[in-house]
Formats: C-alpha cells, structure tokens, sequence
C-alpha cells in the first residue's frame, strides 16, 4: 500500500431529512424526522433541528415524539432518495473510478492517482461539495486524509457543511483529545469497558499497556492500538454492483398470525424482486429480516440455485425461512419483516422452460412489471396480498 | 444380540451407509444404525428418512437380535481397530458392548423398535439390468441436477421407462442433460420417477460399475438391490417438466468440432472469464468458432478454433461451465452443435447418436 493515499469520506448531511427538507420549503428549520407513518417506525433520519432533542436515527418514533411533541414526520420515500443518490454518486466518479459506496450518501473516495488531472485532494473536497450544492441543492461533509479510518473520523468532526482534512503533521493533534467513540467497532459495550481501564480517549487507548488492551480486545488489541494511531491499509474497494437489495416494513400492530406473515413477506417479496428485475440482477441468496416486538432481531438466509429475481421463487424461498424460524419461536409476536436478495449477479442466463406454461412464471412476473410501469404500483397484485380482514 | 465378526466384515457395510446418517440429528435415533443379527448374517440399516441403506455382511452369531448403536461411533471404532482384528459385539441390559483383543467400548443404544425403516415398496415394476447401464446414464447426467431449487422437481433425477428404454434427464433449468439405454428383453410400462439429488449422490457413489442390480420402482419409491446393499430412497413427489419440449428438433444448423480440442479452447479461455456468472462469447462462422471472456478486472481472452460449419454466422452467449460439463460427459471425438440463433438453446451430442443429449440455454452478455 503506497504511504501517500489520499482518501476522500463523503457523508451527506442527514440526507433524507434534508432531501425533504429542500422538496418541501415549509419542513424547513423545523424539527422533522424520516421514518414509518406510524408511532410504531423507527426514524430513519432527523433534521439538524429535530437532533438537538437528542433524536438520533434508529430511535423508535413513539421516544423521538416524547422527547419533541411537535416534531414533523414525513413517510420515507426511498425511491426518490434513490435518484438523489445516483446523482451525488455521478458527481464522485468525475473524480475517480475508485468509489465504495457504504449507503445512498456515504462513500469513500481514493483521489490518489486524481490529482495531476484534477489539483490537490482538499480542492477536490472542495470541488466535490460545491458540485453536491449546485446540482443537488444539498450540503455534504468531507474528511480527506490518508486512510479510511481517518477519512471516516474527519468527516464527522466538523457536520453539517463540514470539511476536515488530517495529514500525517496533524494526525495526532486532531486524534488524540477524541474520545475512543470515534473508532468504528468501539460500540457502548466497549466503551464501558474501556472505561474501566480509565481509556476514554484516544490518545489513552494508543498509550495503553498491551494488557489492557487484550483484556478488553482480546486478538484484537494491537489493530485497536493501531486505528488509535491512525494506521489503516483497507484499500477503497469501488463498489460498482449494489450487496443487497431488500424491502422490509413496521408493522402498526404486532403479526402472530402465520397467514398474515406470509401474506406480509409475499408483498414483500414482490417488491424486492421487482426491484432486482428493474436492475437486472438476480440473488444468489435471500434472506428474511425478523424482528420481534421486544426488538431482538434475526435475519435466516439461504442460497438459491440458480440465482432468482422471481417473485414466486422469493417468496417461496423467504417462505421456508420463517417457517423454519417460527418452529424455533413459535409465540413470536413479529413487528418488523423484511425480506433481501443478496450475491447479486447480472440476470444473463435464460430459462429453459420460461416458455413452457407450468413453469413460466417468469412472464407474469414481467407482465406485472410492465403493467406497474405504466400504471403505477397499485394497477395490479396478486390476489394472496389482499387484506380479506 | 451377540456376534464376532472380522473387522473388515464391518468396515465395508458401515463405510457404505455411513453416508445417510445424519449429522444434523433431527431425530436422535437417525444417528444410530440398526442392526439384525440372524443366521450368522448381520445387516446394518441407516436412513435419513429420504434415503435408506441396508448392508448385510457374514458374522458368526452366537445370538441373534436387533438394536441400534451410534452409527459413526461404531465405524470409528472398527476403523481404530487393528486390520485383521476380531470384533465381538453383545448387547447388555441398555448398552452394546464392543471388544476386540484388549480395547473394550461401550455404547448406548435406542430400541430397534423405533428405528424408522420401510418395508414393501409396493413395485409397479421390476428390472434387472447390468449395473454399468444405470451408473453410466447416472454419470452423464448427474451433473445438470438443480440443488436447492425452488422448483423442488428439478432437485433430482428424472428416472423414466417406456418402449425398450431407461432414460435419465436432469435439468437445473439452465441446461438440461438426457442419456438412455435400450434394455434388453420386451416393452416397458411407461413410468416416470423422479429421485431425490441425495439418493442420486449415493447411489452412484455404492455402484461399482459390475454385475447386475434389480431395480423396483413403486409411486413413493425406488429400490435397488445390488452386491449386498439394498438402497431405498424416497421419491419427490412433483411433476417434472415437459422436457421433451425443450430439445432442440431442428439440428440442420449444426457444427462439428474436434471434443477435446474445444474442450481446452473453453478452459483455456475460462479463465478470465467472471468468477461468478462464467460467461464466454462464442461468434461462429464459416469453419471457426472464435471465443471470448474478460472479467470485472477488464482482463480479456480470445482464442480462435477451427470447426466444420457452413451457416450462419451466429453470436452466442453461455456459462462456460454448462458447455464444459456436456463436452466431459460426450465420449466421442467429434460433438456436434445445433443451434439456431443467439438467443435458443443449443443441442450437443456426439455425431449421429441420440442416446445422450445436452441443450445449453444461451446468457444475454
């Protein structure tokens, strides 16, 4: 790994907060959170406004209301956020094909072998973020250094509209006073063990005896002492193909009853493999998402061959893997589903019996897809996703 | 129950069932093995509830009996042992007692009243035929059988009868793979069974390929009785799709190439095709196939064969893997393609016979 990587992390600021924001002038300077249409979602994402409550992401919508009774709620609309992204994400690979996307508005950048076209990696920052303003109308925060890890810390030092820019001169005046939070993979648990060993910072976390360290991260002490010292060799991975695709839903009231569930990951299923087909890709493996009214959550997966982007097959698949979870859980009272498609492929390979009428599926899926496409998604479904109570 | 038996005398029978004893235990007594100890025969029984083997050997049994024992515990044991070792084996109130020269074992057992076997497979049909015909139809087909299907049909074998043959198809929906034997003696009742991918694998892995075996077929059932193991395995109870249906008729368009020589083309060029989805380009023209791959990492391969055809000239996309399964399991040394265009499936078989056929569906790349 050559010693001179500039690597950019560019997170926008609470995205889709400031996506509805932006569309809708009057949810402007106001607290407003993304999330479920009910007092039983959790918040996808809080305006700055609606953060000085202490409301976070993943925050149960019903706590976000007790902490702001007059916060404003605005149903996901991932779709949209979607478009968004790509833009954002066009705009990143002006600047270099070695783009890792983490999520629709995060990524790294490796601006290394960018710079003689382009000038130095802070004005590529620079360049990056004014570009973001003028096409998107929305601010990001940029951490340049050279890992991941720092890039990563940057970027968060200065949000919203931040840019933090650490070299090897400054690493460890910017590094030192932050408390060990800022690592990724030190989580509450661990901090309340560190905490222990009076290790708050990182410069307390670097300085540490190797027997602290171990006793808190066993085989991992010397990478901890590491990432206090600012070392990372990941290499920026440009992820051109999308992990996962996925659809999961909150429910307003607990399922528990095995004919709802299943009607739930049916339409659940059709969305997922709608939106594989809308991408060309088939999945290799589907997974089912569980989460249980006390909020423990489970996720079963399992390999399909050959890789599918059929509804039916899905859903069948989705199918086995609660029923194989319900006999271990057999009182669950579920109040998230979700269903993925993981080890993603390009939907090359044709079907032998696509034509033959007992095992042509596939055609209704397209036909569905079509008809959705022109009509819109509540033209047409199947009848089994109908709500008879 | 109590025999002696010659460690080697229990080694092969519980080397050849181990295979269907589980290892995850739904049901504990799926991990034991039965055995039935009677006139100085000793059978051992396992089952996974889909496939059932019954192995017998020669013991001298001083005491007959039945009881299930732990069935890997056993084979350790036996296999730990000395070559040539003598083993006694006696059953003790709830135990089985294993000695052998000064090593003693003892192990826990469940009530052979328990043990889940099958009994009459209630056979609509017998046959006997070579053993080499049934491995050789499992052996070029086996491969194109699903796994983990949705589609649970396509997880097995297609075992079918009718006029003079047994014919074998297996298809995992991308290709599909077709071989049949004409069988000695009159017309067969037309039947179609369709066994389970396990059963599959562990029937081929019993057969060694000589003698004859009897093969039943009932509606729920397959049986096969050959040298001392009887294998029972479940049908999958599904429709199998219309295959016929499937195969290319029109072979009029159709290019003759050196099997080996395409072969290595295909390897060679394989490599840098996508790990993943394995795709090759095949243009075909007049006398030559020229064969392409590149990869995520934009590494490319090209290489240029030459072929008899006359049509023409067709652009084609396909899993590598699939035409190389078909060109390992044709024997000849010409294979013939029939195609049609880039987007139907193509048929391969050695010239001039149509006892084996593979048809590949094309990738769009």
């Amino acid at each position: 790994m050559s010693n001179d990587r500039k690597i950019l992390h560019i997170d926008m600021d609470a995205f889709y907060a400031s996506v509805e924001q932006r569309d809708n002038p009057e949810l402007r300077g106001k607290p407003l959170v993304v999330g479920g249409g009910s007092n039983r979602g959790v918040v996808a994402a809080a305006s700055y406004e609606a953060r000085r409550f202490g409301i976070r992401s993943a925050m149960p919508i019903r706590d976000a209301m007790r902490r702001c009774p007059e916060l404003l709620r605005v149903p996901p609309r991932m779709a949209h956020y979607q478009g968004v992204s790509q833009q954002i994400f066009e705009i990143f690979r002006t600047y270099s094909p070695l783009v890792e996307g983490l999520s629709l508005d995060e990524a790294f950048l490796d601006v290394s072998d960018s710079r003689s076209l382009f000038g130095s990696e802070n004005s590529i920052a620079l360049r990056i973020k004014n570009q973001i303003r003028s096409v998107t109308e929305l601010t990001a925060s940029v951490g340049v250094a050279p890992n991941k890890l720092l890039a990563k810390i940057a970027s968060d030092l200065e949000k919203p509209d931040g840019l933090v820019v650490i070299t090897h001169e400054n690493i460890h005046s910017i590094l030192d006073p932050l408390p060990v939070r800022v690592i990724p993979g030190v989580g509450r648990e661990t901090f309340a063990k560190l905490a222990k060993f009076h290790i708050y910072t990182i410069a307390d976390l670097r300085n540490a005896s190797r027997r602290d360290l171990t006793s808190v991260f066993g085989r991992f002490a010397e990478r901890m002492r590491q990432r206090a010292s600012g070392i990372d060799d990941r290499p920026v991975v440009a992820s051109r193909d999308e992990k996962s695709i996925s659809a999961e839903e909150t429910y307003d009231q607990d399922l528990s009853d095995v004919v709802v569930m299943n009607r739930e990951l049916l339409r659940l299923a059709e969305k997922t493999a709608a939106r594989l087909r809308s991408r060309k890709l088939v999945a290799g493996t589907i997974q089912v998402k569980i989460r249980e009214a006390d909020f423990t959550t489970y996720t079963r997966q399992r390999s399909i061959h050959p890789p599918s982007c059929s509804t039916d097959q899905l859903f069948q698949m989705a199918k086995q893997l609660l029923a194989a979870w319900l006999a271990e859980h057999p009182e669950a009272r579920i109040r998230l589903l979700g269903v993925g498609g993981s080890e993603l492929a390009a939907d090359g390979q044709r079907d032998l019996f696509a034509s033959l009428p007992e095992t042509g599926k596939d055609d209704v899926d397209q036909a569905v897809d079509r008809i959705r496409e022109r009509f819109g998604a509540l033209a047409v479904g199947r009848a089994r996703t109908l709500d008879r109570s | 129950m109590k025999l002696v038996a010659a460690r080697e005398a229990l080694l092969k029978p519980l080397q050849a069932v181990i295979g269907v004893v589980e290892r995850r235990q739904t049901m504990p007594i799926l991990a034991n093995v039965l055995m039935v100890a009677k006139n100085d025969k000793l059978s051992i029984t396992a089952t996974d509830l889909e496939v059932e083997l019954v192995a017998t050997t020669t013991a001298d049994v001083q005491n007959g009996g039945e009881v299930t024992v732990p069935g890997r515990k056993l084979l350790d044991i036996c296999r730990a042992l000395p070559d040539g070792a003598e083993i006694n084996i006696s059953q003790s109130g709830e135990k089985v007692l294993v000695k052998s020269g000064r090593s003693k074992f003892s192990l826990t057992t469940l009530p052979a009243a328990e043990f889940p076997t099958v009994e009459d497979i209630n056979a609509g049909q017998a046959l006997e035929l070579p053993q080499e015909t049934l491995a050789r139809l499992l052996e070029k087909t086996h491969f194109s059988m699903a796994q983990q299907d949705v589609r649970y049909y396509l997880n097995g074998l297609l075992l079918e009868t009718g006029k003079k043959f047994l014919r074998a198809v297996a298809t995992d929906g991308h290709r599909l793979a077709l071989c049949q034997a004409e069988l000695p003696g009159g017309k067969l009742p037309e039947q179609q069974v369709i066994v389970p991918r396990k059963g599959v694998l562990e029937l081929q892995r019993l057969m060694s390929g000589e003698g004859s075996l009897n093969l039943e077929l009932g509606s729920n059932h397959i049986r096969i009785q050959l040298d001392g193991i009887r294998f029972t395995s479940k049908l999958i109870d599904g429709r199998f799709p219309e295959y016929e249906r499937v195969i290319p008729q029109d072979t009029s368009n159709s290019l003759s190439a050196d099997r080996q020589l395409f072969r290595a083309a295909l390897q060679r060029t394989a490599i840098l095709s996508n790990e993943k989805y394995r795709g090759i380009r095949l243009t075909i023209q007049e006398n030559a196939v020229v064969l392409q791959a590149h990869n995520p990492e934009q590494e490319e391969a090209e290489e240029e064969l030459e072929v008899s055809y006359g049509g023409a000239e067709i652009e084609i996309g396909f899993n590598v893997n699939y035409l190389l399964d078909a060109l390992g399991a044709i024997e000849s040394e010409q294979v013939s393609l029939a195609l049609v265009d880039g987007n139907s499936s193509c048929l391969l078989r050695e010239p001039g016979n149509d006892d084996c056929k593979y048809v590949v569906m094309p990738m769009r790349l």
